[in-house]
């Protein structure tokens, strides 16, 4: 298994907070990775690093061993291959779900994609709302619909932020199943969620922040029974 | 095939803009050959293309993409100072005669640099290099740093401020306050000619409506949905890889070329130039054009400049001093009953009772 | 003229040669020589001249009204002479009250008038009763301070009472050492002077570039060129503090004009292109306190702008939170359409102060109190006007920064500003927080305007002046911040003033939008934006 992306020293500030301080992490092809931690711990800010929102302060991140990201504007990011769901469902709201998927997609739009617009559709369960404009559809369609616009151009790597956040049970559970469905060798998922039994099903591996250093990772069995991650998260 | 077939259907989704275009197609027919129409009704025709067409320019940045402008005046002035000049020299040189601008600037002749505009075609690029280049470095500049939105507004219209009080001074080259008038000939031909006026005006409709199906098409095609898609949401764009920066910069630079070529059309009929373009007022009200019309559609921008423009034609000629009242009134009114123009006075509902600031689907964003 | 300035010198040897104390005038001999022909007249007042610094109080006040007498021609020469008055007539020598008012007045030649008028200003220096009597005579000798014996000032600093009118009296007594015969004297003073600059001492040492002295003495030339390189440098730095200074009151109307403005756009995220005409009511709205004081309380009249604070500030206040409520509020989430909204409520205002009160320029009355100013330094004067706007921003800022660091109004303004949504869930009411904060905005704008009324034009138009501005110190300032908006206004008003006087007004405003549009790539949210997560 090689690195997908790999943190080395990593500190990134906002004024003369510290977001994230001194981090190094490796997540490899073919995991999904949950990056777990309170608010604060510097979660969002790791991922909007990895997407070129934010800049570093110092350190570096390489994406597939090559790519240096904490270089490369946002739309270089996502081209290579590194694509990022928001935390607040963002969707177009005056484009037709079929336009989002299309835009996710980029390129030309010829037979062959459209079979793959259709596709991911069919995946993430909105075939039937392909027509209708974005604005309309409900919480947890949003947020599936942006997993779509996401994957629908294969990344290599995949950033879900918060991606069953305001949803029910049952949509949790679609959600969970769609990001095991979403897992290959040749891709890397990471997923930050506050939703403990949902990172229980779908992570590898689980990463705890805290106060922008990671605490532990390993496996979140193991997360669970660690005493300085119950101290600071878990056993609140 | 599919793709064409798609945007043609499109394209006669939305009738009001079918109606507004062959309504615009039609007036040029009738502009052109009816020969009943007075000079005057024919020069109105023509200037009110040339506004709508200016609308039609903002409606491109602001309806598809988001960013409001209160700046594009700019872009008409370049046109009109550019076919200014252009006729002054084409004047010189058809007629020998001195225009008025060569006396009250204190020159000897007109300026050797403005030889070349002599020649139309060169004035045409000229005014079309000129804009595009002014909107390329100025868009530059602030959609690279991610100036947008309020910010972007305002700045826009500091730029028109600067720009009117730099064409007021007379060192600045270009008739100052006076401005540049006394036109004698257009293509060699004296404008008393007739047929000048009406071959104006028909020009100028047919422009627009060669626009109005230009940016129809534009628009709903793939450009044109990754333009509302950066109004939507920039950051998430982005992320998706596109470089959000030439999206705006093109449409920017797009919007601002159809504004000079409606100046470089406006000036012939009107037979001036000055600064008072230039003011942010006029700026502002052909952003309010669009907003009465409503945005995002480009048949509202049309309907808006037209008919703002009828009601201030018919006003200045009986009661000028009620105009801003009328005016005034207009916009607040469309502010907050029609939050997304006239054109929604078909689905209509009062909007204080169901929030005004919910976002209908469809609906153009701020 | 060579023979007065023969009859001076005589003059000045005589005073050296004086004892110190009280000398008493021969009032009699002077009389006699008053009566006299024109060259005894000169002689009588040259004696008065010279005279008055000797004497006691109660001789210069003679002296000043025989000088007076003789000029105004009630000096009668019969016998004996006396000074008429309507109050009948008086010996001219004692004063006391005399019996006949006969004889003629003696005809005062163009040569000799102003000799009596420098004798009769000499005397009321010394015993003018009021400090304004002395003030007024010494800028009469101050003209012709050259051809009068330095010793004249000395005395007179000596016996002054104000510490503010001694000074003048002091550099008055320099100009008059540059003509001292002395010459050593004479670049002392050329040094003293060089000290106090301004215009009128730059001419003085100048002008000595023409004396025989500076060809022919070493020294004396040496003296006046350091002289006129000294004077000429304070100048320029006079001029500069003038810059400044101007540019400090524009400044301070602007700050006042932009605090609003930011605070708004920092709460609501909408910029209200009214401010120009809040400004323009707040102007309105003192001229009106004006008019009401000038026809009910003419003694209030001088304090017109003191009592108009509060009533433009809740006039103001109360258009901006009812233009909010009917308005505003209904357009929060487009800001766009918001510029346009509040553009039409200007073009709105304009005009029904062009219909209702007219277009022409208001005119104030300029209170007693803030007229003229202070010669600080060379030319540079702080004019009262321009420090009642300085000053009035300055408590207006320490006001606002109280309201919003130290009131639940600011704690609730601070805390929407930052997260509405959590200020909203925390009980706060936002929209009313959004309306109070409004207000505040326009009453700061209309406060603008009044303190703008006693140096700018007020018209129906006057907004527009100043909005482009207001919009360039918001966008430089950044949002939220206070501290933001006062260094964007220094900023903006000292740049306008700076290269106004270099390269136009014109150039100032390209200058200043071009820096901004730079600034802006380096810092797109404003000077103290805090960095954060982009949202």
């Amino acid at each position: 298994m090689t690195v997908a992306i790999l943190v080395e020293a990593l500190t990134v500030e906002f004024g003369r907070f510290r977001a994230i301080d001194d981090l190094s992490l490796a997540i490899d092809y073919g995991e999904v990775r949950a990056v777990i931690g309170p608010n604060g711990a510097g979660k969002t800010t790791l991922l909007d690093v990895i997407s070129g929102v934010s800049r570093a302060k110092t350190g570096r991140i390489l994406f597939d061993e090559k790519l240096e990201l904490t270089r490369a504007s946002e739309a270089q990011i996502a081209r290579s291959g590194v694509r990022r769901k928001f935390q607040k469902p963002s969707v177009f709201e005056a484009l037709t779900v079929r336009d989002n998927v299309e835009i996710g997609l980029g390129g030309a739009i010829d037979a062959v994609a459209r079979e793959r617009v259709d596709k991911t559709l069919e995946t993430v369960g909105l075939a039937a709302e392909a027509g209708r404009l974005a604005g309309e559809l409900a919480h947890g369609q949003k947020q599936w619909l942006e997993i779509a616009m996401v994957v629908v151009s294969e990344p290599k790597v995949l950033m879900l932020d918060e991606p069953v956040a305001g949803l029910t049970d049952e949509e949790t559970e679609r959600t969970s199943a769609l990001i095991r469905a979403l897992k290959s060798p040749e891709r890397a998922v990471i997923v930050v969620e506050h939703d403990m039994d949902f990172v229980e099903t779908v992570a590898d591996r689980v990463t705890v922040l805290h106060e922008g250093r990671t605490l532990f990772e390993g496996s979140m069995a193991r997360a669970r029974a660690d005493a300085r991650v119950v101290d600071v998260y878990l056993g609140r | 095939m599919t793709d064409k077939a798609h945007i043609l259907s499109r394209a006669f989704e939305d009738r009001i803009f079918v109606g507004v275009a062959a309504a615009v197609a039609l007036a040029a027919v009738v502009v052109a050959l009816f020969p009943g129409l007075s000079g005057y009704r024919v020069n109105i025709a023509g200037q009110l293309a040339c506004f709508a067409l200016l609308a039609l320019s903002l409606d491109l940045i602001w309806g598809y993409a988001g960013i409001l402008s209160l700046g594009h005046g700019l872009f008409f002035a370049i046109g009109g100072y550019v076919i200014g000049m252009h006729l002054l020299e084409h004047a010189v040189a058809t007629t020998g005669v001195t225009p008025d601008i060569v006396q009250f600037m204190g020159w000897k002749a007109l300026p050797d640099w403005w030889g070349p505009l002599e020649s139309f075609p060169v004035a045409l690029v000229a005014a079309l290099g000129v804009s595009f280049a002014v909107a390329f470095v100025f868009g530059w500049v602030s959609f690279r740093s991610r100036v947008g939105g309020v910010y972007f507004a305002i700045i826009t219209q500091a730029l028109v401020y600067v720009a009117m009080l730099l064409m007021f001074r007379n060192d600045t080259g270009f008739g100052g306050n006076n401005g540049m008038t006394g036109f004698q000939t257009i293509f060699g031909a004296p404008f008393q000619t007739p047929g000048v006026a009406k071959g104006l005006a028909a020009t100028s409709l047919l422009v627009l409506f060669a626009a109005l199906v230009a940016c129809r098409l534009l628009m709903i095609g793939r450009f044109g949905r990754l333009l509302v898609a950066t109004r939507d949401d920039e950051t998430r764009l982005r992320s998706l890889g596109y470089e959000t920066l030439r999206l705006k910069l093109g449409v920017w630079c797009l919007s601002a070329v159809l504004a000079a070529i409606a100046g470089l059309l406006y000036v012939p009929q009107v037979g001036i130039i000055n600064p008072r373009v230039l003011s942010p007022e006029l700026s502002l009200e052909i952003a309010v054009w669009c907003a009465i019309g409503g945005r995002g559609r480009l048949a509202g921008a049309v309907i808006g400049a037209v008919l703002v423009n009828a009601i201030k034609f018919s006003l200045s000629a009986t009661m000028p001093e009620l105009w801003p009242f009328v005016l005034a009134g207009l916009v607040i009114l469309v502010a907050l009953i029609f939050p997304n123009g006239l054109l929604d006075i078909g689905r209509w509902r009062p909007t204080w009772i169901s929030r005004p600031d919910v976002l209908q689907p469809g609906d153009a964003k701020p | 003229m060579t023979r007065f300035i023969r009859k001076a010198a005589a003059i000045v040897l005589a005073i050296a040669f004086m004892a110190a104390p009280a000398l008493a005038l021969d009032r009699a001999a002077i009389v006699a020589q008053a009566c006299g022909g024109p060259g005894s007249m000169t002689e009588a007042a040259a004696a008065l001249t010279a005279g008055v610094a000797t004497a006691s109080k109660d001789d210069a006040a003679w002296a000043a009204t025989l000088s007076g007498a003789a000029i105004e021609r009630t000096l009668k020469c019969g016998s004996p002479p006396v000074i008429a008055a309507p109050a009948g007539a008086r010996d001219a020598a004692t004063l006391a009250p005399a019996t006949s008012a006969d004889g003629t007045s003696p005809l005062l030649s163009l040569k000799n008038r102003p000799l009596f008028e420098t004798a009769r200003a000499a005397a009321t220096l010394f015993s003018g009763v009021t400090q304004g009597e002395r003030g007024a005579a010494l800028s009469a000798l101050e003209r012709r301070a050259g051809s009068l014996p330095p010793e004249l000032f000395e005395k007179a600093a000596d016996a002054e009472t104000d510490v503010g009118l001694k000074e003048r009296i002091l550099g008055v007594g320099q100009a008059a050492l540059l003509n001292s015969p002395d010459v050593s004297k004479r670049i002392s003073a050329i040094e003293r002077i060089s000290v106090s600059a301004d215009r009128r001492s730059l001419t003085q040492v100048a002008g000595l570039k023409t004396d025989p002295a500076y060809a022919t003495d070493q020294a004396f030339k040496a003296a006046v060129d350091a002289g006129v390189a000294s004077i000429e440098r304070r100048l320029q730095i006079s001029n500069a503090l003038n810059t400044l200074y101007n540019g400090l009151s524009f400044a301070s109307i602007l700050f006042m004009a932009s605090a609003g403005l930011a605070i708004i756009f920092g709460l609501m995220g909408v910029i209200n292109l009214a401010q120009g005409e809040f400004i323009m009511i707040g102007a309105y709205v003192t001229y009106a306190v004006q008019e009401v004081l000038r026809a009910a309380a003419p003694d209030l009249l001088d304090w017109y702008l003191i009592v108009a604070i509060p009533i433009v500030f809740l006039a103001t206040a109360g258009v901006g939170v009812f233009l909010e409520a009917t308005l505003v509020r209904r357009l929060y989430t487009r800001p766009l359409m918001t510029l346009l909204a509040t553009w039409a409520v200007s073009l709105l205002i304009v005009n029904l102060v062009r219909v209702g009160v007219g277009t022409q320029n208001l005119q104030f009355v300029t209170p007693s109190w803030m007229s003229g100013g202070h010669l600080l330094m060379g030319d540079f004067i702080v004019t009262w006007n321009r420090l009642f706007a300085i000053v009035f921003a300055a408590a207006t800022l320490v006001l606002t920064w109280v309201v919003l660091k130290r009131t639940p109004l600011g704690l609730n303004i601070r805390a929407v500003t930052q997260n509405r949504a959590m200020a909203g869930c925390l009980g706060i009411a936002t929209r009313r927080v959004d309306m109070m904060a409004f207000g505040l905005g326009s009453g700061l704008a209309g406060l603008a305007g009044l303190a703008l009324c006693p140096i700018y034009n007020v018209n129906p138009q006057m907004g527009s002046n100043f909005i482009v501005d207001s919009f360039m110190v918001v966008v430089l300032g950044g949002v939220g911040t206070l501290a933001g908006t006062v260094i964007a206004s220094l900023g903006v008003g000292q740049i306008n003033v700076l290269i106004e006087p270099l390269y136009g007004a014109v150039a100032a405003k390209v200058i200043v939008l071009l820096m901004i549009i730079a600034f802006l790539q380096w810092r797109p949210d404003g000077l103290f934006a805090v960095k954060g997560r982009r949202k």
